[in-house]
């Protein structure tokens, strides 16, 4: 299975209700649309995956992990630019999730022009 | 037994008819023996003297009738043997005498016989008199035996529990009735008799004279019970805790006649009150080093849990200062983001405050608790821990659940240790993870609280030893968590024990009992 990029969508996956709400409110006034999921789970089986630009997620999440997410995706041959967001600043998943192919690995808080940077390179690839 | 005395002194002497009217003619016979011996010695002629004895004999010895009979007799004898020839002047005038002697013995022996009756009565009397007295005598030394076995029985109860009684007529008044125990508690000699009330002022300790003065006094002027603590200093300097109740006792007309009371020594009770004290205050030091290191096991996920409001208030003012510095500026949407700021700050604020009471070394304090409202705040602290591992966090509350009088740390530091065991127990199993807290209401108004996990279970044939002090399966663990937990629940009245799920993991049961008058 393939897909496809036809817009310039922003996935959102974080379990935190208020993260989840802010970073898509902090996207909208950067004048990015985009779409928050509550885990991987929802992401995967909502279909917008194929829609998806860029890929913002959380790495520690109840049910599937933000790194096994990328592997699905992987595994889907859906390689959607990803930045990771994550509070447990761990080298050696920092590693693990740059060599799948992420594109940021940015510890919560996060400064704002550093996502929006990090976002638009994304989307340039 | 007076009728019959009676009936035996009116029927006259008992003996048989034949023999008392034998003795008349005996008796006479006699008379007239004597009198011819006389007359054959030549003496006088006696017959009238021995015949009258004859007569007054036989009254006496047979009774009336024989008498009467013997005085005939005495008649006949005299006219037939001595002086036939005499005149019948002479003669009726002998006869005269012996009538009037028989006449005159009739009543003499009629007085005895009622002197003997009244004698008999009156000895009778005296009898059942004796008879009484005695049985009286043996009523009164049985009650004596009861009182003082009774005497006996309290003064033991006494000597148990410490417990004096007294009596004293106040103002200024004496001691009147001070008990065995008074003596022992206030440290008196029994020798020395009843104490007087400065005595018993003396022996009480003097930073306490004044206070239980003026409740005395003032108990005094009402009329009112009184009851005060006090310290007695012992003749040998050792000082006990007392604690004494008087009671007014009024006459008719409400005039005070005196006051009854008790003395009791406290000084072992206070003891044990201090040492549970000291075991209360052990036990919260050992409850908080336990959370301590729970927390401490905790510090990346509550950290993570602290992080996340954080972050979404970082999101939210980047947010605000583009809407602000924008070409055109949107007011609307910057106050938008700026209140979630707010709100997001406060979020991160109530995690820390959470933490911070949990953490806390402070007093136990009971109070009206939502063990909902606790489950929830300690869930929301320990997500990240869950998510670490992968771990779902169900809940089945029951939203009807009353409310318990509870110290909410402690109830919550149960709950986090059983959260803590379900994590680790579910940590390595490659299945799926789940915990599940469910309240609901219980029988005999107790609330049931468990938490279940679908990990390793419980160790198998050490189900009763995991409650043991030091028991511990974790590789850094003090074993004391359990052992807590179930202090704490057993503290607040409830119950905490363990069982194994089917097919797998283990369920941490626990109980609080609600109180009466509290609605759900």
């Amino acid at each position: 299975m393939s897909c496809h990029k036809e817009n310039k969508l922003i996935a959102i996956v974080d379990d935190d209700d208020s993260v989840r709400g802010t970073l898509q409110e902090l996207l909208r006034s950067a004048g990015f649309s985009s779409r928050a999921f509550e885990s991987a789970e929802a992401f995967l089986g909502s279909g917008h995956q194929q829609e998806a630009a860029c890929l913002i997620t959380d790495i520690r999440m109840p049910g599937m992990s933000g790194l096994e997410l990328q592997a699905k995706l992987n595994a889907e041959r859906c390689r959607i630019p990803t930045i990771f967001i994550t509070a447990h600043g761990d080298e050696e998943m920092r590693f693990q999730a740059l060599r799948e192919g992420a594109v940021e690995f940015l510890p919560k808080p996060f400064d704002d022009e550093v996502l929006i940077e990090t976002i638009r390179a994304a989307l340039n690839r | 037994m007076n009728q019959s005395v009676k009936m035996k002194w009116a029927a006259g002497p008992a003996i048989s008819i034949t023999r008392r009217y034998g003795l008349a003619v005996v008796s006479v016979a006699a008379a007239l023996g004597l009198s011819l011996a006389f007359i054959h010695f030549q003496l006088p002629q006696p017959f009238g003297a021995f015949a009258l004895s004859a007569i007054a004999l036989t009254f006496w010895y047979a009774g009336t009738a024989p008498g009467i009979f013997a005085a005939v007799l005495s008649s006949i004898v005299r006219d037939y043997f001595f002086d036939p020839g005499i005149s019948t002047e002479s003669r009726i005038l002998f006869d005269l005498v012996f009538l009037i002697f028989a006449l005159l013995m009739t009543r003499v022996v009629r007085e005895r016989n009622q002197l003997e009756l009244r004698v008999a009565e009156r000895t009778a009397e005296l009898t059942q008199l004796n008879d009484n007295l005695k049985r009286e005598i043996a009523k009164h030394s049985q009650i004596e035996a009861e009182l003082r076995l009774s005497e006996a029985y309290l003064a033991e109860a006494q000597r148990l529990s410490h417990t004096g009684s007294w009596a004293w007529s106040p103002p200024p008044g004496d001691i009147r009735y001070w008990s065995e125990e008074c003596f022992r508690v206030q440290g008196f000699d029994p020798k020395g008799g009843l104490p007087r009330y400065e005595e018993f002022f003396q022996s009480v300790h003097p930073d306490d004279q004044a206070r239980i003065t003026e409740v005395i006094q003032t108990a005094v002027r009402k009329k009112e019970e009184f009851e005060f603590d006090y310290r007695i200093v012992h003749p040998d300097g050792e000082i006990r805790d007392a604690r004494s109740f008087g009671h007014p006792v009024l006459d008719a007309s409400g005039d005070l006649i005196e006051y009854v009371g008790t003395i009791i020594d406290v000084t072992e009770r206070k003891q044990a009150e201090k040492e549970r004290e000291r075991l209360r205050e052990a036990q919260a030091d050992l409850a908080h080093i336990s959370r301590m290191t729970t927390m401490g096991e905790l510090t990346a996920s509550l950290a993570h849990e602290v992080n996340q409001p954080i972050t979404a208030a970082v999101n939210g003012a980047s947010t605000c200062v583009r809407w602000l510095t924008r070409e055109d500026p949107d007011l609307g949407e910057a106050r938008e983001a700026a209140q979630g700021v707010i709100r997001n700050a406060k979020r991160a604020s109530d995690i820390i405050n959470r933490i911070r009471s949990i953490s806390k070394k402070g007093e136990s304090k009971r109070q009206l608790a939502d063990v909902n409202e606790l489950i929830r705040e300690m869930i929301a602290l320990l997500r990240s821990e869950a998510n670490r591992y992968s771990i779902s966090v169900r809940t089945e509350l029951d939203a009807e659940l009353p409310k318990v009088m509870a110290d909410s740390v402690q109830v919550q530091q149960v709950l986090m240790n059983l959260i803590m065991n379900g994590i680790d127990a579910m940590k390595n199993v490659d299945r799926e993870r789940e915990l599940a807290i469910c309240s609901q209401r219980a029988e005999n108004r107790l609330l049931m609280i468990s938490v279940s996990d679908s990990g390793v279970g419980l160790p198998p044939d050490q189900e009763d030893k995991i409650f043991d002090p030091f028991f511990t399966t974790k590789p850094h663990g003090i074993g004391m968590g359990l052992r807590i937990s179930r202090s704490i629940v057993e503290s607040h009245g409830g119950r905490l024990w363990a069982s194994d799920n089917s097919p797998r993991g283990a369920t941490f049961r626990f109980t609080l009992p609600s109180p009466a008058e509290v609605g759900a």
